[in-house]
């Protein structure tokens, strides 16, 4: 059975679905969206549970699409998209059930999230080039719409402006993809990644426009600046699905295009990328201290966790050590997951905030934890997780960084920084707006009701999991990480 | 004789109905002459089928029947049946209603013969064909805009059409003969063949509203009904880039002339889309966007010869603009002229909408959609060509033209007063969006049957 195919295509036959219904209350609406965006994620297990295969790719998937070009419909999965397939698809899930309150136009708003599960799961599991870039594109439209639709105040203006500035940054990338399919023939990343199709300046050139687009989609510094206003002007769920799921498009396409298929440019590059890594990760924790809005604080500190994952790619480029390769993407691929596992949980309780509050300024808070436990704990498990506290998510990747960077560039480490600074940042806002003086103005304010609990606790409990456990996950990418020959 | 003829069947059944459509507008039946236009149609594009796959001449080299002009018809006279649809939605009930509808297929026949021209004589009586059918039909209305718009197109169109004869004669001269094929002999004659070149862009360049021959255009499609510059932003516009497409891939690549036509293409796609970004009016906006995607077509025309892609891309791109171009005006005659008319239209119509969105995320190459395929191919055409700055530039332009459609969207999903439109629309204007956007939405997925 096609697993691969039905899981991408499900959400958008839902969507379907949903534009032909007659019946479209807002009941109807949300209770498809949660059964569609549950039965993908029962299908990403099942998809897990087919497992992978060392130095290829699994479980692939083909259809004839543009013969004469060598395009063609191919999916499959390995140990680095695997992981970030079964994020996908749960955080779709949970942002279903967290927006299952939404009466504004929700069956619109219903049909473009699903339709951004299917652009996210296509764009994780794609082979081929051409279907990759599709699926990458599709996601902009829809978060387009989002934003523009249902965000906050200022919310045209940041549409306008994500959704420029981020095609300006994916289209050199079909640019790169044009040149690697124009000196090989086949749109098929399987042929690029065995046989790396460019060399010398061509492949340096293409690198750089992959860098390029990447680097705005992950956000790195310099190109970061377009982050802070979608994600301020951004709904929770929009949030959560950019912070979650799109920017791993980023560092996805780092290991897979710019290390698999330009190796040697991107090894002769490797000290650069590192250095932008670095700034990104220090620059991104002092950019996030200087926040009084809460969101905001959250949406830098992303600029910051997906810096140690430039660091860990790059540090696995220059290194010439197999077994340090392994340890700094298997860190690089798991702090994707925990990132979007923590950041994720952050926004989605931020948005619960803003919900009761109406506000996101940390310094209209105060003394929250009395009022609404639930809430306020599960903000702390969540920020001591973002800051790299052990036993929990992000610090047995961030630990492979910079175990393999201190072995490779040890200059490097000096991003072990920022870690302080985000540490000062969080207990700064948990002082600010769990404790302290009491503020009498949110003395009503309800504490998480049973639905909001449903969608926080599989994240908490996941992020305590894999600092607890990491194997789970390291075992998947470890395999693929040991096999890479470049 | 005989079989020069039979090559030529998808022609001469398009030329026996626009014929009787005439007499079925003196017969004052406009209603047959629309249902023989359509037949018409259906019945070329059915015949073309058969001859898809020859490569050959007929009439002594001066027409060609290859890969291009067979694709073109598929493309030419499906898209002109479109803007049959479109012209009865909008002129139904006229005066002289059925002249419109036979000029259009007569123009197409123009177009046709523009696409299959294998000699210069070819190429002016195709230019003289499309351009005499096209200023009557752009005067159509009879008022002030209309006869001015005319006129601009009238005097604009002479006057290139004279410079093109005049430079043309000078390939003539260098050659001495008129078919393309012998071009290869202006190898070493490089002020000739300059010179040709020149006058074929002139005369070319203004059919398909390159820059600096574009100034006519806007004026024209705003004076106009919209059906008819629906059909000219289209029809006549491909025609002009599959004749130029004709006539440069015999002209020897050493005289420079891939150079002169990436430079053109620059500045057209450039002028184009940041004139359109301060339009007010929705015509006159698409006006200047389809100035630009005329830029995207040069993208393969530079890399005719050299790369295996170019052709296909040119057709690709010219069948996924026949949908998506159409499609817009089409929903340009639902909402109104004016940007302010589609405030809140995705709520009053969300179908139409959506159609609508879909439209402009093709035009701006947004995949999957069918926009995209064509780009991509054109793209990669230039990139293999050695063009990379100009695909660069062409990438660059692509964020623009979002800038310049988003005008549109953004006020669609605005908030607004105005209760929901429940007024019908007309049926072959919902058949014609219907099938543009049915067209723009899947081909994407399905583009391995055409060629490659």
């Amino acid at each position: 059975m096609p697993l691969l195919t039905i899981a991408t295509f499900l959400p958008v036959v839902g969507a379907l679905v949903l534009m032909v219904l007659p019946d479209r209350t807002a009941r109807t609406v949300h209770g498809l969206s949660i059964g569609v965006t549950g039965l993908t994620f029962l299908l990403t297990l099942a998809i897990w549970a087919g497992g992978i295969v060392p130095g290829s790719f699994a479980q692939v998937e083909e259809l004839a699409w543009i013969p004469t070009i060598g395009a063609a419909y191919r999916l499959g999965v390995d140990g680095l998209s695997l992981p970030l397939v079964l994020l996908t698809s749960l955080l779709f899930f949970l942002s279903a059930i967290y927006s299952a309150r939404l009466k504004a136009r929700a069956a619109t708003f219903v049909v473009l999230m699903l339709m951004l599960e299917t652009a996210s799961l296509g764009a994780f599991m794609a082979l081929d080039a051409l279907l990759f870039y599709v699926f990458f594109e599709v996601s902009l439209v829809g978060m387009y719409f989002m934003i523009a639709g249902w965000g906050h105040e200022d919310r045209r203006r940041a549409a306008l402006m994500f959704f420029l500035y981020t095609l300006l940054g994916s289209l050199p990338l079909l640019l790169a993809i044009l040149g690697l399919y124009l000196s090989s023939g086949t749109f098929d990343m399987r042929v690029w990644i065995d046989t790396p199709p460019l060399s010398g300046l061509a492949a340096m050139l293409a690198l750089v426009a992959m860098l390029f687009t990447f680097a705005i989609k992950i956000p790195s510094f310099p190109v970061h600046t377009w982050l802070p206003a979608a994600h301020v002007q951004a709904p929770t769920v929009g949030s959560v699905i950019l912070a979650g799921v799109m920017l791993k498009f980023g560092t996805y396409g780092l290991v897979r295009f710019a290390l698999q298929m330009t190796p040697e440019a991107f090894t002769k590059a490797g000290v650069v990328i590192l250095a932008f890594g670095v700034i990104s990760a220090i620059y991104g924790a002092f950019a996030a201290l200087a926040q009084s809005d809460l969101k905001k604080m959250v949406a830098y500190t992303s600029v910051n966790h997906m810096g140690y994952i430039v660091m860990g790619v790059a540090v696995a480029a220059l290194t010439m050590d197999p077994e340090i390769r392994a340890v700094a993407l298997d860190g690089a691929t798991l702090q994707m997951v925990s990132h979007g596992l923590v950041t994720g949980a952050l926004f989605f309780l931020v948005g619960m905030l803003q919900d009761r509050a109406h506000s996101r300024e940390m310094a209209d808070f105060g003394g929250l934890l009395g009022r609404v436990p639930w809430l306020g704990w599960a903000f702390i498990l969540s920020a001591f997780a973002s800051l790299g506290l052990p036993g929990l998510a992000h610090f047995p990747a961030e630990f492979q960084i910079f175990l393999a960077t201190l072995q490779t560039q040890p200059w490097a480490v000096v991003a072990i920084l920022a870690i302080v600074v985000t540490a000062g940042l969080y207990l700064r806002s948990i002082a600010q707006v769990f404790l302290g003086a009491v503020n009498e103005k949110w003395a009503a304010m309800p504490d998480l009701d049973r639905g909001e609990k449903w969608v926080i606790f599989p994240l908490l409990a996941l992020t305590v999991l894999i600092g607890v456990a990491p194997g789970v996950l390291i075992d998947i990418i470890h395999t693929t990480m040991q096999s890479l020959s470049f | 004789m005989g079989r020069d003829l039979s090559f030529l069947i998808p022609e001469l059944t398009l030329a026996t109905a626009a014929m009787l459509m005439l007499v079925a507008e003196m017969l004052r039946r406009p209603g047959s002459a629309l249902a023989l236009g359509l037949v018409g149609l259906t019945a070329a594009t059915a015949l073309t089928i058969p001859v898809l796959h020859a490569d050959t001449t007929v009439f002594g080299g001066t027409y060609r029947i290859d890969m291009l002009s067979g694709w073109a018809k598929l493309i030419l006279l499906p898209g002109t049946a479109l803007a049959l649809l479109l012209a009865r939605a909008e002129l139904a009930g006229r005066d002289r209603e059925g002249t419109v509808y036979s000029l259009l297929c007569l123009v197409t026949l123009g177009a046709l013969m523009l696409s299959g021209s294998g000699d210069t004589m070819l190429l002016v009586l195709g230019v003289l064909l499309t351009g005499l059918g096209s200023f009557a039909l752009v005067s159509f209305p009879r008022d002030d805009a209309a006869t001015e718009a005319g006129m601009k197109y009238l005097v604009f169109g002479s006057v290139t059409g004279a410079v093109m004869i005049y430079g043309l004669s000078f390939w003539f001269g260098g050659v001495g003969s008129t078919l393309y094929s012998d071009l290869g002999r202006l190898d070493g004659q490089p002020l000739v063949a300059t010179a040709g070149l020149l006058a074929v862009i002139v005369g070319l360049g203004y059919k398909a509203s390159l820059v600096p021959f574009h100034f006519w255009a806007p004026d024209a499609y705003d004076g106009a009904p919209v059906s008819v510059a629906a059909y000219l932003s289209v029809i006549t516009k491909i025609a002009a880039i599959f004749a130029l497409a004709q006539a440069l891939r015999d002209l020897p690549v050493n005289t420079g002339w891939p150079m002169v036509i990436a430079l053109l293409a620059a500045a057209t796609m450039t002028l184009g889309y940041v004139t359109a970004l301060v339009q007010t009016s929705v015509v006159r906006l698409l006006a200047y966007s389809s100035v630009a995607q005329a830029g995207y077509f040069l993208l393969g025309i530079v890399a005719l010869g050299v790369s295996p892609l170019a052709l296909p891309a040119i057709l690709v791109f010219g069948a996924a603009y026949v949908a998506m171009n159409i499609g817009a005006f089409a929903v340009v005659m639902v909402a109104g002229r004016h940007l302010d008319d589609f405030e809140g239209l995705g709520r009053r119509r969300p179908v139409i909408g959506l159609a609508m969105v879909v439209f402009l995320l093709s035009l701006t190459g947004i995949p999957p959609l069918f926009g995209f395929v064509g780009k991509a191919y054109l793209f990669g055409a230039a990139i293999e060509a050695g063009f990379l700055w100009l695909a660069v530039i062409a990438i660059l332009n692509s964020v623009l033209a979002l800038a310049v459609y988003l005008r549109i969207i953004m006020p669609m999903y605005g908030q607004v007063d105005r209760p929901a439109d429940t007024a019908a629309i007309a049926q072959p204007l919902a058949l014609a969006i219907g099938i543009a956007f049915i067209v723009t939405l899947l081909m994407g997925a399905f583009v391995g049957v055409l060629p490659g």
